[in-house]
């Protein structure tokens, strides 16, 4: 078949997810799995709707995303303008880029027993996971981004008397914004990895609490349910977040 | 060594220029862009420099504009030596180097910006330079929604706005079909007119030499040196008339021959 418009591969898109549904609790309701192995969606469902109703679905979301944007927000923040300055500068990219590079390949899941061990089962904690895991890819990225900026573009400013801090602000963040973002949104993604194994390993709340907490009780639905959340509310993040990109970057429309 | 005279605006003194080559150690890589060079350029003057590529006439201006520095010899602006960039020197591009995520309100605002100076007088000026290159309707458009032809418009209003003693420049027209080029080149002796701003600028056009200078340099490659310096003693304004006459034709028949010379000699060189 082909596609030649929007709607219609809309339409391709439902159907295929619906019959993957389908197919899947066919599988379950035929006895084809146990029910422990891997629960028919409508038992996922009947789950979701118990825990909507007394309050954990959402308030364990919450509890994750929350962790996930305070952490990101503060990565980025320090992550953007420090990454600015060093790709501006090459003494300090030399300065930095030993400990960059040493800090780089750590698994956000290496910091767990170090983040335990100085902040204990917090909620600092869970945003230092965070940090730790998204704040050096994210400097990299900013690093390289400086580095797609026209140089001409750098002798014009100059030329019109901006001073090198003018430059940075001027230039080389707007220049680079639309590179930075596309950084960020994979940085995202790997937050919520990195949030989702710290609560896995230690604590009271959060949709990686609700995942383990439900293989200690056998209950594979509640697993799989906070599963399905982690994708749901990746993919809502996303769009707001791609919203959020045309407003900054009104040029490239 | 010339004293330099009260109506001397950019004084170049002996100025040599080497590009040391990166590869190798060899000292035989180098290039000599500039030997020797001298020159002077007075106040309110328009100067053309004719001269084939690779001839070093890019540069020095971007000498002048304090983009880099001589290996050898100095340069003065009002008597005092280029040491960095600088905005008194204000430099046209060939690809406009707009700033893509700016309006074409804010990159005319960006020197004035840089200066500080109050949003309102800051806007007020913006406008007035906008209207000068006739891109009234357009202070809200990005870059890429405008043509070469506007976007260097953009570029000559934005320089003007931030006032700069010296405008410098560089092929500015080169990439723009022939007819933009007739009126942006029309615009430009407008402007240059009414503002007498010192200019300097760069071509390998002859006709756009001969049409827009004031006086003409000839500059000649390997290394780049002044092989000849002509008065443009045509009338204004150079109508076809003028671009018709005896003078013009006797100019453009000098001017070709001294560039031809010129590009035959860095051939036979080349060919060694």
């Amino acid at each position: 078949m082909e596609i030649n418009t929007p709607s219609k591969s809309l339409a391709v898109s439902i159907a295929s997810l619906v019959i993957f549904i389908t197919v899947w609790e066919l599988v379950c309701r035929l006895g084809f799995i146990e029910p422990l192995f891997l629960p028919a969606p409508s038992q996922i469902l009947s789950r979701a709707v118990k825990m909507i109703e007394n309050g954990q679905l959402i308030s364990h979301t919450l509890s994750s995303t929350r962790r996930v944007m305070v952490g990101f927000m503060v990565s980025s923040l320090v992550a953007i303008p420090f990454g600015i300055f060093l790709g501006s500068s090459r003494f300090f990219m030399a300065v930095f880029d030993p400990i960059i590079s040493l800090l780089r390949p750590l698994p956000s899941m290496s910091w767990i027993p170090l983040s335990l061990l100085w902040l204990g089962i917090s909620e600092t904690q869970k945003y230092s996971i965070v940090f730790m895991g998204s704040f050096a890819p994210s400097l990299l990225y900013i690093i390289e981004a400086t580095k797609s900026i026209d140089p001409l573009l750098i002798r014009a400013a100059r030329n019109l008397g901006a001073s090198k801090l003018d430059v940075m602000r001027e230039v080389i963040l707007p220049g680079s914004l639309p590179q930075i973002i596309a950084g960020l949104k994979v940085m995202l993604g790997i937050a919520w990895t990195c949030i989702i194994s710290a609560e896995l390993v230690a604590a009271r709340e959060g949709l990686g609490f609700m995942i383990m907490n439900g293989k200690e009780y056998f209950q594979t639905d509640t697993v799989l349910l906070g599963m399905v959340m982690i994708s749901i509310t990746v993919m809502v993040i996303d769009v707001v977040f791609r919203k959020f990109e045309r407003r900054l970057l009104p040029w490239t429309r | 060594m010339d004293p330099v005279t009260s109506d001397t605006k950019i004084a170049v003194q002996n100025v040599t220029k080497i590009f040391q080559s990166r590869q190798g150690k060899k000292q035989a890589e180098d290039v000599v862009a500039l030997k020797d060079l001298s020159m002077e350029v007075r106040d309110g003057e328009f100067l053309v420099i004719v001269g084939a590529s690779g001839c070093g006439k890019t540069t020095l201006l971007n000498l002048v504009a304090g983009f880099d520095s001589p290996t050898d010899g100095q340069i003065l602006l009002d008597g005092s030596p280029v040491t960095g960039i600088t905005p008194e020197c204000g430099m046209i591009f060939q690809q406009y180097a707009l700033f893509p995520w700016k309006t074409v309100q804010e990159n005319v605002e960006f020197g004035m910006k840089m200066k500080r100076m109050p949003h309102r007088e800051r806007k007020e000026r913006a406008d007035r330079f906008i209207d000068i290159v006739g891109l009234k309707g357009f202070e809200r458009s990005y870059p890429h929604h405008l043509s070469g032809g506007m976007k260097q418009r953009v570029s000559i209003a934005r320089s003007l706005a931030n006032d700069p003693k010296v405008m410098l420049l560089d092929e500015p027209f080169a990439a723009l079909d022939a007819m933009t080029r007739q009126v942006l080149q029309e615009q430009l002796v407008r402007i240059y007119e009414k503002h007498r701003k010192t200019i300097i600028f760069i071509t390998h056009s002859i006709d756009e030499a001969l049409l827009l200078s004031s006086r003409i340099m000839v500059m000649t490659a390997r290394p780049g040196r002044i092989a000849q310096e002509i008065v443009n003693d045509l009338p204004h304004p150079r109508n076809a008339d003028v671009q018709l006459s005896n003078r013009y034709m006797e100019l453009k028949r000098m001017i070709w021959d001294s560039v031809q010379a010129a590009v035959m000699k860095s051939m036979e060189v080349e060919a060694d």
